[in-house]
């Protein structure tokens, strides 16, 4: 399946582009796309921890389960005010 | 998230100056109503020990919409408000510019202050807006 991903703020930075599309095993989950991000995009890991991670227009956890045509997005510690 | 609460709701996300005067004149509320508060979030002229001038403010637009309804919806549960209207400026904002303005009407002042501080509270939590500093 294929999965579009979103990067926001100083994490477009960290990888040099604002939008990906990986393409991903069936069933795979928020953390196994997350893991795969760090691996093409390597600085990303330094923000692992921080990093917040939504569905759409929801916030999901690591063990949601993907589906095809979802789109993700990435991005930090949110900061408005 | 569909909007299906009876309480007047507005939220602005605008790169716009926001207009004070303009939403003051604007504000309608019932006779039952008895405090409306209102606060302005301004650009402080230093971030993080450091002179600037200006915060670019970057925001990913569907989900702001959608956090603010779930917040908007939540507050609406805890406390009996009539009104909530919030405008957030996005791009760049000046020093000493309003980047926020939100006004929560309910019938006492507590219930319209603590609402207004939680809103505020739970936007710097889950409202995915970001900013940076402009030197």
């Amino acid at each position: 399946m294929e999965i579009s991903v979103h990067f926001y703020s100083y994490l477009k930075e960290l990888t040099g582009c604002a939008r990906t599309v990986e393409t991903l095993a069936a069933d795979t989950t928020v953390g196994v796309l997350h893991d795969q991000l760090m691996e093409k995009f390597p600085k990303l890991t330094a923000m692992k921890k921080s990093t917040l991670i939504s569905v759409g227009v929801e916030y999901q956890p690591r063990d949601y389960v993907l589906h095809d045509g979802e789109e993700v997005s990435l991005f930090p510690p949110v900061q408005g005010g | 998230m569909l909007n299906t609460s009876l309480v007047n709701r507005h939220l602005t996300i605008t790169t716009e100056p926001i207009d004070e005067g303009a939403l003051l004149c604007a504000r309608t509320m019932s006779v039952g109503m008895g405090a409306v508060v209102y606060f302005l979030g301004v650009v402080r002229g230093n971030e993080d020990g450091k002179t600037i001038s200006a915060i670019e403010y970057e925001a990913f637009e569907k989900m702001v919409t959608h956090q603010f309804n779930v917040l908007f919806a939540e507050m609406e549960k805890r406390w009996p408000i009539e009104s909530v209207r919030l405008v957030h400026r996005i791009g760049v904002v000046k020093v000493n510019e309003p980047s926020l303005w939100v006004e929560v009407i309910a019938p006492h002042r507590g219930e319209a202050f603590a609402a207004c501080q939680w809103l505020i509270d739970g936007m710097k939590r889950v409202v995915p807006i970001w900013k940076k500093p402009v030197a």
